[in-house]
């Protein structure tokens, strides 16, 4: 390994190796032990769940308890959201999945990874099926998704599914934590406890959000600085955008909007997404006013999804978020 | 009997010197045709409607006695099409020259800006190899040279532009033709009519032979019943008298009569939306319709095109919000889409192989580089911490600058 392939992102650098280091999984960590006890008998897995809990994680480790620093060789990592038709999967899986590694001794099949499953499209995801079938003497497939719902019902039959829900509050902290003791951080407690709020149990976000904040201040995270990177470090613009539409100036909100889609390639589904993460962490909306605004997005959310163009279907969500601010700064 | 003729082909000049207006574009038109060794093989004429492109093609033809081929936007001109047709009359020197007074043939494509994108697919591409290989010349009508679509042709030909006729010149006709038609006519109706053509000689014709079916003798009077004429207007037209529109059936009017493409219509109309209601509510509620029309062109697809009515209906009640409220503005144009998406594609694919790079090593689809990563990264670019970060994805100077130059979302 050169020093250039030594890992410098945190959440790269600390992500466990081994099943025994991953935190927080007991039961589903237990279950995949006692499968790596004899290889041969791991079936598919379909793993599920939100993200930054550990989904990839627990692929990768299976990878490298399987064929240890060989894992690569023997492991077909794919990120179906970048590469979602059809054709990957006729082409790249199929061939990958086809021929026994029996000859490389000790190795009983060929791992795939196929991340972000729900992005795959319907057909790929019908064509994986067969090939799930057919190369099981061969290759085991391991599945990450975030909803299991997107996959089709034949794929999750030949699967073991595993869910994963939010990490616990109390483990992402010791994590936080061990990874501070590590790098020489001094880690406060009200910072980590900032921090984890934030991250909403997604702990690759709060590895991230810590990585940052170690920087401002040289081997010191304390509270402020916790705040300060989460506030830089969410989308200010989105935020922007709501605002704007909400209280000052449809056509400049309008501006910021083709401005994420320009420059950043958001598609509208994406902007739509995070607006409704931002949105319920505006301050100065009511609870009211947020479900309000919230019925509004997911109106625009699903004609969406049946219009030609997501820019007006956008510009007409901002426009309605126009009206209801005038009306309630009217009222008010 | 020659009664039953209309009058625009009746009186269709037949030598270059009959057809009014435009000497300047004629002339360069006329040059053009004559010089042997011309350095464009084709030839692009492009103005208004009913200007004479088409009359003078064919006066000039056939004073110099070319045989015209002619495709208009009524044939199919696909690539197949206009290969089928127009390849084999343009790269054969034809049999009539040597059997006949023709000197030869000329090839004449009107209207190309109706090439149309799906129908007539590779049409454009098929007409430049053609200009390229032919052996005779090649004349082209359009009435809008800007669209995008005819672009690459512009480069391959010399352009003639044609203007509206001056109102005198159209006046000069139509007293020509009352003259050999016995009609008789009061100077301010033939004015009337030639102003209500704005500079389109075969309208002001048509109006002309209309009217005198009634009468035999026009006055001012007469000419009163003239409305402007359903041509197909324009874009800024079309959104001048949709947004000014009195109510909702004059706005679905004016739609029916637009000759605007319905994508350009639906973008220009969600573009300019906000210029026209100023009150929030109205706007919120305009732009319901549009995104409702929306839906419409979405379940359109390329199929279904019985719903187009709903589309329109959506769209014209998106023009009638708050008739009493219209002010004039200025409308954007072009499409603010085009303009933003264009002008920073070279920005997208930038970082998304910066995002590639990110994925490929920390595991993650390129779009969750882009949301969970890259915010990140930035900061830490911004405290000069990101060194061992950029080091280790790799990343170009040129990535780099972008990522300090991009702003935060």
């Amino acid at each position: 390994m050169t020093a250039n392939e030594e890992a410098v992102m945190w959440v790269e650098k600390y992500r466990p190796k081994t099943l025994d280091e991953v935190v927080d999984l007991k039961d589903i960590v237990e279950s995949l032990k006692s499968f790596m006890r004899n290889p041969k008998t791991m079936p598919h897995l379909l793993l599920a769940g939100i993200p930054g809990t550990g989904k990839t994680t627990v692929a990768l480790c299976i990878a490298h308890e399987l064929f240890g620093q060989n894992w690569k060789t023997f492991t077909l990592e794919l990120n179906a959201s970048d590469e979602r038709g059809i054709d990957t999967v006729r082409d790249r899986v199929k061939d990958f999945s086809r021929y026994s590694r029996a000859a490389f001794g000790n190795v009983p099949f060929a791992l795939i990874i196929l991340d972000e499953c729900d992005q795959m499209t319907g057909p790929a995801q019908t064509a994986l099926r067969r090939i799930m079938e057919t190369s099981s003497r061969t290759s085991r497939f391991i599945l990450i998704c975030n909803q299991s719902g997107k996959i089709i019902e034949p794929i999750q039959s030949r699967c073991a599914i595993f869910r994963f829900s939010k990490l616990d509050r109390k483990a992402m902290i010791d994590q936080l934590c061990c990874i501070a003791g590590k790098e020489h951080v001094k880690l406060e407690p009200t910072a980590a406890e900032r921090i984890v709020d934030y991250a909403e149990g997604d702990l690759r976000h709060a590895i991230n959000t810590l990585q940052t904040a170690a920087s401002y201040r040289d081997g010191i995270v304390d509270e402020n600085t916790a705040s300060l990177v989460t506030n830089e470090a969410s989308p200010v613009q989105v935020q922007n955008m709501i605002k704007k539409a909400l209280y000052d100036n449809f056509v400049d909100a309008r501006k910021i909007m083709y401005d994420l889609m320009g420059s950043y390639g958001f598609s509208g589904s994406d902007i739509i997404r995070q607006m409704q993460r931002e949105l319920f962490k505006m301050s100065i909306l009511t609870p009211e006013q947020k479900a309000d605004l919230s019925d509004i997005i997911g109106e625009y959310d699903y004609r969406l999804t049946q219009g030609a163009n997501s820019d007006i279907q956008l510009s007409a969500l901002l426009a309605q978020f126009a009206k209801v601010g005038k009306a309630s700064g009217d009222t008010s | 009997m020659s009664q039953d003729l209309l009058w625009v082909e009746k009186y269709r000049p037949k030598k270059i010197a009959e057809v009014v207006g435009n000497e300047g574009a004629k002339t360069a038109f006329i040059d053009w045709f004559k010089n042997k060794r011309r350095t464009k093989k084709a030839v692009l004429l492009y103005g208004p409607p009913g200007v004479g492109k088409t009359t003078l093609v064919n006066a000039a033809a056939n004073e110099f006695g070319f045989k015209v081929i002619e495709m208009n936007a009524s044939d199919t001109r696909s690539e197949k099409a206009i290969n089928a047709i127009a390849g084999p009359a343009t790269s054969f020197v034809a049999l009539d020259t040597f059997s006949s007074d023709a000197k030869g043939s000329v090839l004449f494509l009107d209207e190309v800006d109706g090439i149309a994108g799906n129908e007539d697919r590779g049409g454009v591409s098929a007409i430049i190899k053609i200009v390229e290989n032919a052996r005779v010349p090649i004349i082209m009508a359009a009435n809008d040279p800007d669209l995008d679509k005819l672009r690459p042709l512009k480069k391959v030909c010399t352009l003639v532009r044609f203007q509206q006729v001056r109102i005198p010149l159209i006046i000069a006709t139509l007293q020509r033709i009352c003259q050999k038609e016995n009609v008789k006519a009061d100077f301010e109706a033939l004015e009337q009519i030639a102003q209500n053509s704005r500079g389109d000689v075969r309208s002001a014709i048509n109006d002309l032979q209309s009217l005198a079916e009634r009468a035999k003798t026009l006055t001012l009077q007469d000419t009163m019943g003239l409305t402007y004429r359903n041509r197909d207007i324009g874009m800024d037209e079309t959104l001048t008298t949709y947004f000014s529109a009195k109510s909702l059936q004059d706005a679905s009017t004016v739609l029916s009569r637009s000759g605007v493409d319905y994508d350009d219509l639906l973008m220009a109309v969600g573009d300019n939306l906000p210029l026209r209601y100023q009150d929030p509510a109205a706007l919120a509620k305009a732009y319901d319709f549009v995104s409702r029309a929306d839906i419409y062109r979405g379940r359109i697809g390329v199929e279904n095109w019985g719903l187009l009515r709903y589309f329109y209906n959506n769209l014209a009640q998106a023009g009638s919000v708050q008739p009493e409220t219209y002010k004039p503005f200025k409308f954007i144009a072009p499409p603010i889409r085009i303009i933003t998406l264009f002008w920073t594609k070279g920005k997208r694919t930038t970082l998304e192989n910066i995002c590639a790079k990110i994925g490929k090593r920390c595991h993650v689809s390129r779009k969750t580089a882009k949301e969970d990563f890259i915010p990140y990264i930035k900061l830490l670019m911004e405290r000069q911490k990101a060194n061992a970060v950029i080091a280790w994805l790799e990343l170009s100077p040129e990535e780099i600058e972008f990522l300090q130059k991009i702003n935060k979302f």
